[in-house]
């Protein structure tokens, strides 16, 4: 597996380190516990393309929003993630 | 109060040994660490990259690079280390992180890393094949040309790479990496370059 | 049939030409008491012990593969009850003393080998980390003994004891720790599993799960048709996320994969299983000769039974810090299975929140040793309907109640674990 940062060029997997789904979001102070559960603990753990995040740690620093297929570890896109870099700011 | 003063050395003033090492003949390497540097890294605030580009044009003449490159004047090299960010490596304070304060306020966030890297030297016949031990990144000629640069690992230890001028015909290859790190890597360094024979050495000069 | 030495020499009278075969492969009939899915040890074990003890044995195994085709034939074969948090301890060893129990249970030679298993430390921290783990093992009946360097050298003479950038100082030993052989567990709980008439189906894959209108699992369908159930359990670690989806339901898991590693063969070299305390890898040899590892899983979700090289070079590095005499073996062969890894690195046993679906899943890279504890604990809550008592914190629900069990503290992040 070789991921193209968006920043660097294509480089080697030793570079990365892995976060996980892109998808879940933090919910609100007030959404009580049973989406706070949802949100730390479950898991669609998808079978086929999944949007999740990278971390550039050992190249560029940045983190990055990466489309793999879990199933054959194909990789489709590959962006900055929000907030890498000053200027390429993605919701 | 007693006086005090910080006796100033170099994180590889322990290990490194001036002289030839490894295979005996004509060395195929010689490994150089680059003493006494100034190094500041500019990080542009948010939304600010592009008054930063701008300061850093007014000051250096060059535009700051945008893609992994090294780039410079007479007396500083600019070194992409990541997106919206770059080292100002050069000497005898000019452009120090105090001298670039004021050039920078409001753009770009400064931090000091004169003595937080090692800077390492490399060139010399068989520079690539014992780079190529140690990296992942293509480094022939067509691909990597002068003024290339690379934020990158070897031997699972974060660098700052860029190829310098050209020396005596041979490529020059630059390392930039942290200072508690340096020992580490000169030793892996070294173990990868013995088969060619090194010549050994340090310098005050910014290749 | 009975495997004896009168069995085996009767079967050399006529050559080895007149062996039954080690287990039926049976096809579906349209309803059993219980339905297992998945194959490998745990669904095995799962049935043997609902036939043997708990009296069901109209039970079915459905298995999409071959048997033992999935972790069962993809781990590193170690079997070990040195775990030290309240929940994990006692059911590990559970396992461990129907390990030692395994072939005369079930007529069958596993190559049960209690050859030790030693965790080597590096810092004096980390042996009062052992010192405790060993402590909780004795408090509860296991044991440990905890060596010095001196007893360590005279053991494996051959580690990289003072050069490396991590010496060894001593380790946790658990001698009645050691291997089995991978596939003959499978096959052993298959041929005692069908000897009591237990329906092991291959090429079987579930495709979904009929529902009656209170929502009550009534059965599952599958590659092979519709099969009614009275109950359905599944042991498909690995693939839980995938199985329990068509029931309707998220779990805390995430599908990881763990690569192993076998070099050539080489001469008798080590005397038992050892992990290196200060990287992960961990070694045995088998009794081919070669020396069977692994370390670190991966660290991304995938369910691709394939690693990348990061982590291979990362193992070898591990190895060559411990014992660098083994520089210059070759590696033979590289494969990887599917973790199911939980939130807190513990397996969950336990009736799901849909009527008739039982749960065993989450093992992490920890499920070859918990064979056969896993089947009986497995097989009690699926006769009972109620968890049996070393297995009585493995519950769905501990997220929720933060009962967690987290060995490592590492929290919710799975390739932590």
């Amino acid at each position: 597996m070789r991921i193209v940062c968006p920043f660097c060029g294509e480089r080697e997997l030793g570079e990365f380190t892995y976060l996980g789904d892109a998808k879940p979001r933090r919910p609100a102070a007030d959404a009580g516990e049973e989406a706070v559960y949802d949100y730390v603990y479950l898991r669609d753990n998808i079978a086929g393309p999944m949007s999740e995040h990278w971390y550039h740690g050992g190249g560029c620093r940045a983190w990055l929003k990466v489309t793999r297929n879990t199933l054959t570890h194909e990789i489709s896109a590959v962006v900055p993630a929000a907030g890498a870099g000053a200027a390429k700011v993605d919701a | 109060m007693a006086e005090f003063s910080w006796d100033i050395r170099s994180p590889l003033d322990r290990t490194l040994v001036t002289g030839p090492y490894g295979a005996r003949g004509e060395a195929g390497l010689s490994l150089t660490e680059i003493r006494n540097f100034d190094l500041v890294q500019a990080m542009a605030r948010r939304g600010k990259a592009a008054e930063m580009a701008a300061a850093a044009k007014a000051r250096f003449g060059v535009a700051a690079p945008e893609t992994p490159k090294a780039v410079g004047n007479a007396d500083a090299t600019l070194i992409w280390s990541g997106p919206d960010q770059f080292f100002v490596l050069s000497k005898g304070g000019r452009h120090g992180i105090e001298a670039l304060a004021s050039v920078f306020a409001g753009s770009a966030s400064l931090s000091d890393q004169s003595h937080a890297r090692a800077l390492i030297s490399v060139s010399g016949q068989r520079v690539r094949a014992m780079l190529a031990k140690l990296s992942s990144i293509d480094l022939h000629p067509d691909v990597f040309a002068v003024g290339s640069a690379a934020a990158t690992s070897m031997d699972h230890t974060s660098v700052t790479l860029w190829r310098g001028g050209d020396r005596g015909g041979q490529a020059v290859f630059n390392l930039l990496v942290f200072s508690t790190f340096a020992e580490s890597l000169w030793h892996t360094i070294l173990d990868s370059a013995a088969e060619y024979g090194v010549t050994i050495g340090h310098s005050e000069e910014l290749a | 049939m009975k495997y004896s030495i009168f069995s085996l020499a009767r079967a050399a009278l006529s050559g080895h030409k007149n062996w039954q075969r080690t287990w039926r492969d049976a096809s579906p009939k349209d309803r059993y008491d219980v339905v297992i899915i998945g194959g490998g040890g745990h669904g095995l074990a799962t049935a043997w012990f609902l036939a043997s003890e708990f009296g069901i044995r109209n039970v079915a195994v459905l298995e999409k593969g071959w048997i033992g085709s999935g972790n069962a034939g993809r781990n590193t074969t170690i079997i070990r009850s040195n775990y030290g948090l309240p929940g994990n301890t006692g059911f590990y060893e559970l396992s461990m003393k129907l390990w030692e129990r395994m072939e005369q249970d079930l007529n069958y030679n596993s190559m049960v080998s209690q050859r030790g298993v030693i965790n080597l430390y590096h810092s004096d921290a980390q042996r009062d980390a052992y010192a405790r783990r060993g402590n909780t093992m004795r408090i509860n009946g296991i044991d440990a003994e905890l060596l010095d360097l001196a007893a360590v050298r005279k053991m494996m003479p051959f580690l990289n004891f003072d050069n490396a950038r991590f010496p060894v100082q001593g380790g946790l030993l658990q001698r009645r720790g050691g291997t089995a052989r991978h596939d003959a567990v499978v096959w052993g709980y298959a041929h005692a599993a069908s000897a009591l008439g237990v329906d092991i189906i291959q090429n079987c894959e579930v495709t979904g799960f009929t529902r009656d209108t209170n929502g009550k699992v009534t059965g599952v369908d599958t590659s092979r048709g519709r099969i009614g159930a009275g109950k359905v359990g599944m042991a498909v670690a690995g693939f839980s996320s995938r199985v329990a989806a068509m029931a309707g339901l998220r779990l805390p898991i995430e599908s990881h994969v763990l690569q192993a590693f076998v070099s050539e063969a080489i001469k008798p070299l080590l005397p038992n299983v050892m992990t290196f305390g200060a990287g992960h890898f961990y070694v045995s040899q088998s009794d081919k000769g070669g020396l069977v590892f692994g370390g670190d899983i991966d660290g991304y979700n995938s369910y691709a039974q394939r690693g990348n090289l990061p982590v291979m070079e990362d193992v070898c590095e591990g190895g060559m810090a411990l014992i660098p005499m083994i520089g210059r073996v070759r590696l033979l062969r590289q494969w990887g299975g599917i973790m199911d890894m939980s939130m807190d690195g513990t397996p969950i046993i336990d009736k799901s929140p849909v009527e008739g679906l039982y749960l065993n899943a989450g093992w992490c890279y920890g499920g070859f040793k918990a064979t056969p504890g896993s089947g009986l604990v497995f097989a009690h809550l699926i006769a009972r309907d109620e968890a049996h008592k070393e297995a009585a914190r493995f519950r769905l629900d501990r997220f929720q109640r933060g009962a967690m069990i987290d060995e490592k503290g590492q929290g919710a992040q799975p390739n932590l674990h």
